[in-house]
């Protein structure tokens, strides 16, 4: 049994028959020798170079005056221009301070919730409950931001939505919710916590199913309570399914959601609303300065990059797996 | 097996660089003087089709094979300025208004200047100057306008309300508060409960967009956009009438007598509470009165009479009344540089849009097709009843066909006989109440006029002002605050934009 193993795998795995192994030679045997593999990753490469990587040569309006008319080879050049203008822009520092804010909001209240609810999930023994209570707090990640956005509207109107008579009826004063700056960031929160925390427990139940049962029932043997157990083997346990979706949360975060935004936005919230996606949707499209946007969403990205790269050095300095 | 998992992946690459190489295109064929390829948007849920009547018999009168490329009206703007930056260009364009983006490509050469060229042609040369030079490029015509009817403001009010507290139509805008307060103190629907409001204002706050402010700001004497102070043009918010007007305004708000989410709601919905008795005034374009009038038809087609009344522009507390006027055009027809090269295909486009603009075209583009879906009756293009689906289909179709319509030597077609006795007053009456307004009507001077620092920052520089004016409604900001953001738009780039727009107005006298 034993040896016809060996002798099926043999004529794949001997060494290069030729005694020259230059490295394009070891390369042929190797992709002969993968062939298929690579015919599966081809999909895969041809889909990025065209539709991701392609569409990166646009970027280089950023650097340039661009007009439709001339297109983009035509158009002059005019270097770090558009950055500059963006940087001593009066509105820089209310975006950058919008958009962070918003940003730390949601990663500080909306992330850890889902690891809330992720355990307190995992804590219900009734199984029939259990998935029940799962399929409804998805259900809200299936509707689209306009929604969402049209809900609020009717909940929150002024003088007649069902929440604003409700709330009024209790304090006593009318809050308007839909244009008081000082609500947007709460009710922007609380609309990405209704439609996503239930759809981001997802992968963090799939961890929690990993962890060793064994421990639990050391754990309770040794006389641990429920809380003790969730602190000190539920949670250690999946620590490292935390930090990669940290690190994928961070490199996100100053995507900050143009829809939602946009949608919620009105003249008298704007100082607290304008975020860098909503700004250049607003200069880019609306004004035709394609340029400047370009330049606007590109230092977005590089803000993106640096944060990815930077939690995941940090989380590698702290002994924690990164994610590359 | 293998072969054709290794042809697939061939496939596949071979598609992905034709991708590539696509965009880079070839030289344009020489231009064939009998065809004409147009852009244009389309309102309507669907674009005529390409074998339509009224197609067939655009080109049966036009001697030309045109090939119009429809594409929905809320993404035009993006699809132009990509149809320009590709090889696929049409030789006319239709540009809904000076965006910066249209004004930037033009002065790259995009467009084929048609400032003394247009005069050559009897039915493109303007009997209306003004607005030919409105909707220039500081003076540079780059199109054949669209003319529409500048004085389209109106107040709409609840006749039956109106009658049932025995008052009078409004015809200062002190009327216009007192008719608001009776409509929300004095509980016209009469159903024993405080559930009324006066006029109703939707979420529209740009500046200069005849938006319900812009209006009232108007007759307070604040101008247009634009007014002339010691010799000066300045923007018409540093005016003290601005200020006066919004006080008047705001007084309104803090009354309740105008609806208390001004500010967030939505302008697709401003019909609903004046047809629901919820608002009893609506101040926007005449034509929302045919609009209102058909819904209350729609809802009782034998009672729907005398819900619907309307009155033109309001006399300020001047006492004068300064009615307010659009520019008087929506975009123009352009020519574009790339796909028509010569002067001899210049000439050829301008007769085919000469063509389009003489009487029987017109007629085709607006009224439809004579005996297929209209007859005429004394002088005005009549419905046929009963329908037919061909009819129909026409109807639909001139909806769409109708923004290639120039008229820039006024109205070439019938006039539309309403569906009633009722309706054809009510129509009537419009069009004696907005022609009595163009007497007094007070134009956007700087309308012709586009400023450099406008065109990179305008819209974000306007938001300051037009945010503010929101605010200072809602109560957020007290006047104070409303001057302060008048003065960050004159140092955040608002002082040059006014420099800038003085001096092409002092050049162009």
């Amino acid at each position: 049994m034993t040896t016809s193993t060996v002798d099926v795998k043999t004529p794949e795995q001997a060494p290069p028959p030729a005694p020259a192994p230059g490295r394009r030679r070891r390369f042929a045997v190797h992709f002969a020798h993968y062939k298929w593999l690579y015919l599966l990753l081809l999909p895969g490469v041809v889909y990025f170079a065209v539709f991701r990587y392609a569409p990166m040569y646009g970027v280089s309006i950023a650097f340039k005056d661009y007009v439709p008319f001339l297109g983009v080879n035509a158009s002059p050049w005019v270097g770090f221009q558009h950055f500059q203008d963006f940087f001593s822009n009066p509105d820089f520092g209310r975006l950058l301070g919008n958009t962070l804010i918003l940003a730390f909001l949601n990663l500080g209240i909306a992330f850890p919730l889902t690891i809330v609810l992720a355990l307190l999930l995992n804590e219900v023994r009734l199984s029939i409950l259990k998935r029940t209570v799962q399929t409804l707090v998805y259900i809200p990640h299936f509707l689209s931001w306009t929604i969402v956005a049209s809900l609020s509207f009717l909940l929150f109107a002024l003088d007649f939505g069902p929440l604003f008579l409700f709330i009024n009826s209790v304090l006593g004063t009318d809050i308007d919710f839909l244009s008081d700056p000082a609500w947007f960031r709460p009710l922007i929160v609380l609309q990405e916590i209704w439609k996503n925390t239930g759809w981001g427990t997802i992968i963090f139940l799939a961890a929690l199913a990993t962890v060793d049962q064994d421990q639990y029932e050391a754990a309770i043997i040794d006389g641990a309570g429920r809380f003790r157990r969730v602190w000190h083997i539920t949670l250690p346990g999946i620590r490292s399914t935390i930090i990669v979706m940290l690190i994928l949360a961070i490199g996100q975060m100053l995507n900050t959601g143009f829809e939602q935004i946009y949608l919620m936005t009105n003249a008298l919230n704007r100082d607290v609303a304008d975020v860098f996606d909503t700004y250049v949707y607003f200069v880019g499209i609306t004004q035709g300065a394609y340029s400047y946007s370009t330049a606007v969403g590109l230092f977005k990205s590089l803000v993106g990059i640096v944060l990815i790269f930077g939690t995941n050095a940090l989380a590698k300095r702290f002994n924690q797996s990164g994610l590359f | 097996m293998t072969r054709r998992k290794l042809s697939l992946a061939a496939a596949v690459v071979t598609a992905a660089a034709l991708t590539l190489t696509a965009c880079s295109g070839g030289e344009a064929p020489a231009a064939d003087s009998s065809k004409i390829s147009v852009m244009a948007p389309f309102l309507e849920a669907q674009p005529p089709s390409a074998d339509g009547a009224v197609q067939k018999k655009l080109e049966e009168l036009t001697g030309k094979d045109v090939n119009i490329t429809w594409t929905p009206n809320a993404s035009y703007e993006d699809k132009m300025n990509i149809t320009l930056a590709s090889s696929e260009i049409p030789q006319v364009m239709v540009v809904q208004s000076k965006s910066p983006g249209f004004v930037k490509n033009a002065e790259a050469g995009a467009f084929w200047d048609l400032t003394d060229k247009l005069d050559e042609y009897p039915n493109l040369k303007t009997t209306f100057p003004d607005v030919e030079k409105n909707a220039s490029v500081n003076g540079k015509v780059y199109g054949v306008f669209r003319a529409r009817n500048p004085i389209r403001a109106a107040v709409m009010f609840r006749q039956d309300w109106l009658d049932k507290l025995g008052l009078k139509a409004p015809e200062t805008t002190e009327d216009l508060y007192n008719v608001a307060r009776a409509f929300t103190e004095q509980d016209p629907d009469g159903n024993g409960q405080n559930d009324t409001w006066g006029i109703t204002i939707p979420k529209w706050g740009a500046l200069g967009s005849n938006s319900p402010y812009d209006i009232i700001e108007e007759w307070y004497g604040a101008g247009n956009r634009w007014t002339e102070k010691d010799g000066k043009l300045i923007p018409s918010f540093e005016t003290e009438e601005f200020l006066e007007a919004n006080r008047f305004v705001k007084k309104m708000v803090d009354e309740k007598l105008i609806n208390p989410d001004f500010a967030t709601f939505d302008g697709t919905k401003w019909n609903e509470p004046f047809f629901n008795g919820k608002g009893g005034i609506i101040v926007d374009v005449d034509s929302r009165v045919s609009v209102l009038i058909n819904l209350f038809k729609q809802a009782n087609p034998n009672d729907f009479q005398n819900k619907v009344g309307f009155v033109g522009n309001l006399k300020g507390p001047d006492g004068v009344l300064h009615s307010h006027p659009t520019d008087g055009y929506s975009g123009f027809l352009a020519v574009p540089k790339t796909s028509v090269r010569t002067e001899a295909e210049l000439k050829n486009v301008l007769e085919f849009l000469n063509t389009m603009n003489g009487k029987d075209v017109a007629t085709l583009l607006n009224n439809g097709i004579e005996g297929v879906n209209f007859t005429v009756e004394d002088g005005k293009a009549a419905t046929i009843k009963p329908e037919t689906p061909e009819g129909k289909a026409v109807t639909t179709d001139i909806k769409s066909y109708a923004q290639l319509g120039t008229n820039v030597t006024g109205n070439n077609f019938y006039p539309v006989k309403q569906a009633s006795d009722y309706e054809q007053e009510v129509f009537d009456k419009r069009v004696e109440v907005m022609a009595e307004d163009l007497k007094s009507a007070v134009y956007n001077p700087a309308a012709a006029f586009v400023s450099p620092t406008y065109v990179a920052k305008g819209a974000q520089l306007d938001n300051i002002v037009a945010d503010a004016r929101i605010k200072y409604l809602a109560g957020q900001i007290d006047e104070q605050g409303l001057k302060d953001a008048i003065k960050l738009w004159k140092t955040s780039g608002g002082d040059k934009v006014q420099e800038e727009i003085n001096k092409l107005w002092q050049d162009s006298k």
